[in-house]
């Protein structure tokens, strides 16, 4: 019941206009030697119905490998203490490799904060369950056999910030659709750039190093996107 | 950073590396993961072949990281022992032969296994990479890093290459392939784990979509087991029909991850059956 009136105040606040509401459209190309090569499509909504909170959700397809449905995203955000900027988020991911018949849902929490002349910085749990066989592509499955916790990080550091761009760069365990384990260690740099008052074009490339429990450490997957952002 | 700073990071990293008797220059020149299985795969050098074994009846053990170091001390002279009375007929050693890979290191460890007695199979670690010729030193002894023996026309064993903590494009095609096979009970083995069953940590296989893939891989084609090192304990989880096994490690004195000890399987009456033998519980 508390979720339903959740909904229909976020949808009230949305009609009345009192929502800060932005979209986002972007493609990609995620890249894992030997694991997958996509494309990748994915839409965002991000809604702020009061000052401290944000909602967001999300859906992403694959092209060309696993293709289809790729990924579904909610989250929330609720800023704690607004002089250091510390918010709490939670979210639920799905993913899902359809010709592999696999999926995995997560459960994340994190405490963020920031930023701080430019600072972000955040640490959190995970909850994975991987699922494979008949039931890989449903949201709902909530236990199986390699269900782990994982933890999650984040440092990201806004280097350059001009009045119609920035650029960002660090390293970041987990994103709208993604949450990585212990053994990747990815960095990120992404950026944007204002088109007009209310369209922003916004760019990121990924990586990861893995093999470094082994002391052998290597880049190991490529992650590029771009696409627009649109304010209403 | 302050150049007093500076100088204190490098001698620490200096201290580290010399501490270690890593090669460096080795460990960033080495061949990729990539460049190995395309060259096991050319048939130079060529894969060992199978052990002769009574075909309704044998037994073979699983072990992983002797890790030998400067003092030379292994666990293997009391797996001989177990060699001779469970009455073992071959094993296999999933990498970290060595902890340096230095030229004493690998003649050390190669005599050590071949002074158990029995016949053995091996694949490499990421330990026996960290100097610039363990790869050619490996192969030397061992030969290919990534083959396929089938024993008794029962079981198929895929060693994989896993030194770098991933298969690789061509690895993966290959072990597909190999495990698309039906006559027999398949066997993964090789040094990384995917799934452990315990508090996640850093020593498995890269990425969260690899190890699914694999996953995926093992289930759709009816693998028995994926059997691995790198966490130096015993540790079994199982992910739907496919077992998951960390086996131990040969390292002596007390491990990271629990007792030097190794994985034990028997092959009786049609089946497979599989048990841990910790050799300071005894």
């Amino acid at each position: 019941m508390r979720l339903k009136n959740a909904f229909l105040l976020l949808t009230f606040l949305l009609a009345t206009g009192q929502a800060e509401v932005v979209a986002s459209f972007l493609l990609g190309y995620r890249g894992e030697p030997g694991v997958e090569s996509k494309l990748l499509a994915a839409l965002a909504v991000d809604v702020k119905p009061v000052s401290f909170l944000r909602t967001d959700a999300g859906l992403a397809f694959n092209l060309f490998e696993n293709n289809g449905l790729g990924a579904a995203a909610l989250g929330v955000a609720a800023e704690l203490y607004q002089p250091l900027g510390l918010t709490l988020r939670l979210a639920a991911q799905h993913q899902q490799w359809n010709d592999w018949r696999a999926g995995e849902n997560r459960a994340l929490a994190a405490i963020e904060a920031g930023p701080w002349h430019g600072l972000e910085a955040g640490i959190g749990l995970v909850r994975r369950v991987p699922l494979f066989g008949d039931r890989y592509w449903s949201p709902f499955g909530w236990s199986g056999d390699a269900a782990e916790w994982n933890y999650l990080y984040r440092l990201r550091w806004k280097f350059i910030q001009q009045e119609n761009w920035w650029l960002r760069t660090g390293f970041s365990s987990h994103d709208r659709f993604t949450a990585r384990n212990p053994q990747q260690f990815p960095l990120v740099v992404d950026g944007a750039y204002r088109l007009k008052d209310d369209v922003e074009l916004l760019a990121r490339a990924g990586t990861a190093v893995v093999g470094f429990s082994g002391g052998l450490p290597a880049f190991h997957e490529l992650e590029l996107s771009v696409g627009l952002t649109y304010e209403f | 950073m302050s150049s007093r700073r500076a100088a204190l990071l490098s001698l620490v990293l200096l201290f580290v590396f010399s501490a270690c008797e890593w090669n460096l220059w080795g460990i960033i020149t080495r061949p990729t993961v990539e460049e190995r299985v395309r060259e096991n795969l050319s048939g130079t050098p060529p894969a060992p072949g199978p052990v002769a074994v009574d075909p309704d009846s044998f037994r073979f053990a699983v072990l992983s990281d002797p890790q030998i170091q400067h003092d030379y001390q292994t666990s293997l002279g009391r797996f001989k022992q177990e060699v001779a009375d469970r009455g073992i007929d071959f094993f296999c050693v999933l990498g970290d032969l060595t902890h340096d890979a230095t030229a004493d290191e690998v003649d050390s460890i190669k005599l050590q296994l071949d002074r158990v007695g029995a016949p053995y199979y091996a694949t490499i670690g990421n330990h026996d990479l960290y100097q610039a010729d363990g790869w050619e030193r490996f192969k030397e002894n061992y030969g290919p890093s990534c083959y396929v023996v089938v024993i008794a026309d029962r079981i198929k064993f895929i060693f994989l290459d896993t030194a770098d903590g991933t298969l690789g494009p061509t690895q993966f095609g290959w072990f597909e392939e190999e495990l698309q096979e039906t006559r027999y009970t398949k066997i993964a083995l090789t040094h990384f784990p995917v799934y452990d069953g315990e508090k996640p940590k850093m020593w498995r296989l890269a990425s969260d979509a690899e190890r699914i893939k694999v996953q995926s891989l093992l289930e759709r084609h009816g693998a028995y087991a994926w059997c691995a090192g790198h966490i130096h304990g015993l540790r079994h989880a199982q992910v739907g029909p496919v077992h998951h096994f960390t086996c131990g490690a040969m390292a002596p004195g007390n491990l990271d991850y629990g007792n030097p000890g190794y994985l034990l399987f028997t092959f009786a009456h049609d089946s497979l059956s599989w048990q841990f033998v910790d050799l300071d519980w005894r």
